[in-house]
């Protein structure tokens, strides 16, 4: 209803009496129509001021209200259409507005701001609906009963557009692998599930890939660090203005912490999750807008809602509805002091108040202290009923696995999704199954939208988005890294992440089994100081194994050869040392001789330990533990490890037992548990700092949160593909790795395992004579150096298709 | 006369134009969208190219460009004294001086522009990291978005000269392996325009050559046989549905485009060792010396933007926290003889009148103050004291952000030009032209023909050139 009816029944006496009947549906529409529109109307809202609605226009500018019910002539808006002032005066530029017009909206205002009810001059930007919403399941067709495809079939059939063709079960494999764990498969992996003739069998490796959770969890590790902003180097660590969530964010994705829980524990948080909401602590000072609590505010609206407060944190947004009150009630939950609200960096003399951006859902008390603020708004934020929280992250996963958001860009939760039922349907879906994002992923990799062959992108793809089937992505900097070594197999034995991982625990591999040794039975005789006694065992290796390492020590002091080759010595029989024996290896004999010294003053214990293990290719364990089986002799060799002449004469080593040896069974222990991690899974380049290449691969600096990489190889990315300096060392060892392990293969089958490994398919006949002739016969360690770069630098490696 | 742009007196909200119409939908693909705006006129370039001549960690005004009252060293004299320690020479400008031990850069002053008005904010605590990041981004960090680096923007705005040749490229600064190293890998970054506008990084002169040739241990037949295998079995891949792909071809172009800088002739620019002895030796034998002699090269053959930097490494160099007196008169020596000769190089080429050279640094110091009078900084010199009790206190120790010298070569700058002044005691600060970092920027910007109004849609808002387009070019610099 009009809020003056009275008036709009006498529209007759509007000429003559002032601020009396004004009609507002014929001479105040037409009015602001013409000069303010262009301005101020539809998704235009100038100087945050929009006139779609009543509510709109009496809410004012970023100057705060224009206008003011029942007084025209102190009303700003008004001020301003008769203001002489060029710099103020509106409209800035166009006709001016005549003395008669002016004089009607004078009157309209007077006249308290009439309004037709359910007017709107244009719809006003779009407005995500904030509860969830179960839509109505269209019918499946063709079979294709997946919830996902009876949403996209109908979607496209409405726009009599083609289903995608189905993927062939190689591509398959290999995206689903890099999307879920992000490795390759490996060519027995493939082999395998090629063979496997089960109806089940995509099923079935989605499940196997979603059930493993190490590679699982170190694969979304990168995707949580962008949007969580952390790494294990940067800004600000060093002078504690930042702190690391790497240890808490591990064991989240290791046991699949229900994102509900997942994010209550990051808005108020507990042991080791702290680090995200704090943001970064930059020393001096810094705008207002970058204050810690207002980093909060940000990083909360962004990574768990899509919403950018970036702009609202310095004054009302001019691109969405967020208002700069909203932001600080956001930052206030967090803030431990009294919080000033700034605007453009200037104090406003106003004190924020804890609020958050949903009241409909529930307020934040803020008489409360910041810990119980923080779980109101933990609460509140993984509400049941808030449907932007979950519509947030499954568009994330889906915008990761297909490649454009339902809703595109990711973090601009805002706009309108191209499938609102596809959007809230996985959204639901998530809340109604204990918050599993696993369960989400499951149910994208088993649509047949997901097992479709990806869009032939255009140049225009990015403009007015139509759903054509899945997009491919590029590998990311960890993806590429992590595939370079599972080739090559060169990932470095340590990482950087200080976190636990996966089967760490000591495991009946981590006994300690190998015995101390010495010379003589010092039950009756003790070693003589300064004694200097040769140690020998030799043993047979059919094929190499895929790590070798080992624990040891001597008191006092030992040195150690494989091979003829120096790999350790030590003087400190309390700091036990773990070494890699891989290197030094061959196949056939292989020889250790460790030479130990005795110490002290005079007679005394002496003894030398050492605990090695070798892990071969099909899981078996060899190990390589001193005993009484191996041999000494008073010789000592030369410093190549090398007795020439062999002096004869080796007699069996017996054991001995001390007890002040005890004492370093714990670091003893916990190097052979470095070690076994070191041989377990390979480290992957999540764990890892960033390092040149990666960095030239697009992985970010994570000072800011990043939800999406670019898609895009730069030419100064591509020139460090060409002649940068990590890739060329790690091809190079990954040549001289590949044949050893390869060694009497054959050059054609050599090929063929590259490509099963690279790209999930077996060359055509034209590759595999190309790239054998590339690789000499037999093959030589640079023809496959340059053969893998060739390979390894194709859009079919470096694309995700 | 320059077309210099209009001191708009415009609002802010004049630049949202076209952003309000933009729906946050359209935002943060590649890297932003130039904002097109009619209260935005680009100027007329009167340069081409821009040489910044980096002084890392904080080259003391009174040290060099400044020369104010000088106290040599007394044992016992007291610390309050000590303005400069090098005594003035003149310069071949009438009224020009400088500090001794940059006596070639004094015959090339009748090039240069000087200003000794800079100023920088005052943060409340000095970190170099900090007020690198705000001279080389304009912006004072954090900020919410990545800000783009200076040379990122002339990447970004107005590409390379010469199409093979990297339009951004970054000499002398190793990124890795010292305290800070991750502070400034954030500035040293295409921040939101993406990589493709981010530096070429050239940690060492000598070595420069290496990133533009074959990887080591490969000669240049292999090479190319690599590149030609490559193509090869791209060539044969039977994935013939997916050959249209835009990607696919975008991934293809700057492999191609890499490879045609790795082959071209323009490569050889970045082979120091190609330079003739004497003109070797005419650059001094330091890195910075050949950092210099690398930059002309690579300008000469159609670089856009290069930063030559002594490298900033905490404690050393232009860091002076003891000491300073020794360090500083080092410095003299390592940079006196490349920049004059660089200046005089691109004269003889023609090439100065369309390059802008820049030789700056994050701040001054002071044997006093920390930061400027009254501000809050902690004081972080490590030798204290109220005397000199040791030539190790004899220098300037302490940060100071209250007048910095800026100096500029060619580019349309004016020649033999004195800009601005501090006062002659203590505090030194600039008392007369004072010049802020946007306006700074502006200028530099506004003689590559940028407006320093130039915005780009990020994140649906815009980012300007110099923070929220305030940066106005100081118009009496230019000739």
């Amino acid at each position: 209803m009009p809020r003056f009816p009275l008036l709009f029944l006498l529209p007759c006496l509007a000429a003559v009496l002032p601020a009396a009947a004004v009609d507002f549906s014929h001479e105040v529409v037409p009015i602001l129509k013409t000069h303010c529109a262009e301005c101020h109307m539809g998704d235009k809202k100038k100087g945050g001021f929009s006139m779609n609605t009543r509510e709109d226009l009496m809410e004012g500018s970023e100057n705060g209200k224009v206008l003011i019910e029942g007084k025209g002539a102190e009303s700003l808006l008004i001020q301003l259409i008769t203001s002489a002032d060029p710099d103020e005066q509106m409209p800035p530029k166009g006709a001016r507005l005549t003395a008669a017009e002016v004089q009607t909206l004078t009157a309209w205002v007077d006249a308290g701001v009439p309004w037709t009810a359910g007017f709107a001059f244009k719809k006003g930007a779009y407005e995500p609906p904030l509860k969830p919403r179960r839509p109505v399941l269209p019918a499946a067709t063709a079979g294709r009963e997946n919830p996902v495809d009876r949403i996209l079939d109908a979607h496209l059939a409405k726009q009599s557009r083609p289903v995608p063709a189905p993927l062939s079960d190689n591509a398959f494999f290999r995206r689903v692998h890099l999307d879920l764990v992000g490795l390759l498969p490996s060519p027995e992996q493939l082999t395998a599930f090629l063979a496997d003739s089960s109806p089940g069998k995509r099923q079935q490796a989605i499940a196997l890939l979603l059930n493993t959770p190490q590679p699982y969890a170190e694969h979304w590790l990168t995707f949580w660090n962008d949007l969580l902003r952390n790494d294990y180097a940067g800004t600000g660590y060093i002078d504690g203005g930042r702190q690391q969530i790497s240890a808490w964010l591990y064991q989240a994705l290791l046991e699949n912490k229900p994102y509900d829980q997942f994010v209550r524990e990051l808005v108020a948080p507990v042991e080791g999750s702290a680090g995200f909401g704090k943001g970064i602590k930059w020393r001096g000072q810094v705008s207002a807008g970058q204050l810690v609590p207002v980093q909060f505010a940000q990083s909360m609206g962004q990574t768990f809602l899509g919403i950018n407060l970036k702009c609202a944190s310095c004054h009302d947004s001019f691109i969405d509805r967020w208002k700069l009150d909203e932001a600080y009630g956001l930052a206030a939950v967090f803030s431990a002091e009294p919080l000033e609200i700034h605007r453009c960096d200037k104090p406003t003399g106003r004190q924020a108040r804890a609020a958050w951006l949903f009241p409909e859902l529930g307020e934040i008390d803020a008489s409360q202290p910041p810990a119980e603020r923080l779980k109101q708004l933990a609460a509140l934020m993984t509400h049941p009923e808030n449907g932007r929280f979950t519509r947030t992250i499954v568009n994330r996963l889906w915008h990761r696995l297909m490649g454009h958001g339902i809703v595109h860009p990711v973090d601009a939760m805002q706009s309108e999704p191209w499938s609102s039922d596809l959007l809230d349907f996985l959204a639901t879906d998530l809340a109604d199954h204990q918050y599993d994002l696993k369960r989400t992923l499951a149910l994208i990799c088993s649509s047949k939208a997901y097992q479709s062959v990806s869009e032939v992108l255009k140049e225009d793809a990015d403009r007015n988005y139509t759903y054509a089937g899945p997009r491919s992505k590029r590998l990311t900097a960890e993806q590429f890294t992590d595939a370079i070594w599972q080739i090559t197999g060169t990932a470095p034995r340590k990482f950087d992440a200080p976190v636990k991982r996966a089967g760490a625990a000591p495991g009946p591999e981590q006994a300690l089994t190998a015995k101390w040794i010495w010379s003589g039975d010092q039950k009756t005789k003790a070693a003589a100081s300064g004694e200097t006694v040769s140690f020998r065992t030799r043993f047979h290796l059919a094929a190499l194994p895929q790590t070798a390492s080992a624990v040891l020590t001597c008191d006092n002091a030992f040195t150690l050869w494989l091979n003829q080759k120096e790999i350790a010595r030590s003087d400190q029989w309390e700091k036990p040392v773990a070494v890699d024996l891989l290197d030094a290896l061959r196949t056939g004999e292989n020889e250790i001789v460790i030479v130990g010294t005795n110490g002290g003053q005079g007679p005394n214990l002496a003894g030398l330990w050492m605990q090695g293990q070798l892990r071969f290719a099909d899981g078996s364990l060899n190990s390589l533990n001193s005993d009484p089986s191996w041999l000494w002799n008073s010789a000592v060799p030369n410093p190549n490890g090398l007795f020439t002449p062999d002096p004869g004469d080796w007699k069996p080593a017996v054991e001995v037992n001390g007890a002040a040896w005890q004492r370093i069974n714990d670091s003893l222990q916990g190097l052979l548990m470095e070690n076994a991690n070191g041989g377990g899974p390979m480290v992957r380049a999540s764990l890892m700092k960033s390092d040149f290449l990666m960095r030239a691969l697009g992985r970010p600096n994570r000072e800011q949160i990043v939800s999406m990489r670019p898609n895009d190889l730069t030419t100064l990315e591509a020139m460090d593909l060409n002649n940068g300096q990590i890739l060329t060392t790690r091809l190079e060892a990954g040549a001289r790795a590949i044949l050893q392990k390869q060694a009497g293969a054959g050059s054609a089958a050599l090929v063929s395992w590259l490509y099963a490994f690279a790209y999930s398919r077996t060359p055509s006949p034209a590759e595999l004579a190309l790239a054998t002739e590339a690789l000499g016969s037999p093959p030589t360690s640079a023809g496959l150096q340059d053969l893998l770069w060739a390979l390894l630098v194709q859009p079919e490696f470096q694309m995700v298709r | 006369m320059n077309p210099l742009p209009l001191d708009s007196t415009q609002p802010r909200r004049d630049f949202l134009k076209k952003l309000a119409a933009a729906t946050t939908a359209a935002m943060m693909s590649r890297g932003g969208q130039l904002i097109a705006s009619e209260a935005v006129v680009q100027p007329k370039a009167t340069a081409d190219a821009v040489i910044i001549l980096w002084m890392a960690g904080g080259m003391a005004a009174p040290e060099t460009f400044d020369p104010k009252r000088y106290q040599p060293y007394e044992k016992g004299a007291p610390m309050a004294n000590v303005l400069s320690t090098f005594p003035a020479i003149d310069t071949n400008v009438d009224g020009i001086k400088i500090c001794q031990g940059l006596e070639r850069i004094a015959q090339v002053m009748d090039r240069a522009t000087l200003i000794r008005s800079c100023v920088q904010p005052d943060l409340g605590s000095i970190l170099h990291s900090r007020h690198q990041y705000h001279w080389h981004t304009g912006y004072v960090p954090p900020q919410t978005v990545a800000a783009p680096h200076l040379g990122a923007w002339m990447a970004k705005v107005l590409g390379p000269r010469n199409p093979v040749m990297p339009a951004f490229i970054n000499i002398g600064q190793r990124l890795e392996g010292h305290g800070e190293s991750e502070e400034l890998k954030a500035f040293t970054t295409g921040g939101f325009f993406g990589s493709e506008f981010g530096p070429m990084n050239l940690p060492v002169p000598d070595e420069a050559a290496q990133s533009v040739r074959p990887p080591k241990g490969m000669d240049a037949g292999r090479f190319e046989n690599r590149s030609a295998l490559f193509r090869k079995l791209l060539d044969q891949n039977p994935q013939r549905e997916i050959i249209s792909d835009f990607q696919r071809e975008s991934m293809l172009r700057s492999l191609e485009n890499a490879h045609r800088l790795l082959s071209s002739k323009e490569r050889a620019a970045f082979d120091i060792s190609l330079e003739a002895k004497e003109s070797q030796e005419a650059y001094g034998a330091g890195q910075f010396g050949q950092g210099c002699l690398l930059a002309r090269r690579l300008v000469e053959n159609g670089a856009r933007f290069v930063e030559v930097t002594t490298e900033y490494i905490p404690f050393v160099h232009w860091d002076t926290h003891a000491d300073g007196h020794a360090t500083v008169e080092r410095l003299h020596q390592e940079v006196d003889r490349p920049i004059a000769q660089l200046i005089r190089d691109l004269e003889s080429r023609g090439l100065l009148d369309r390059t802008l050279v820049v030789v700056a640094s994050e701040f001054s110091r002071d044997a006093m103050i920390e930061g400027v009078p009254n501000s809050t900084a902690g004081d972080q010199a490590t030798v204290k004291g109220d005397t000199l009790e040791s030539p190790k206190h004899y220098g300037l120790h302490r940060h100071f952000t209250g007048g910095t010298n800026v100096l500029m070569f060619g580019g349309g700058m004016k020649r033999g030009h004195l800009y601005g002044a501090t006062a002659e005691e203590r505090p030194l600060v600039a008392i007369k032209d004072p010049v802020s970092i946007p306006d700074l920027h502006a200028t530099i910007f506004t003689a590559m023909g940028i407006s320093p109004k130039t915005a780009f849609d990020i994140e649906g808002r815009p980012f300007y050139a110099t923070i929220d387009g305030t940066g106005r070019a100081v118009r009496d610099l230019f000739a």
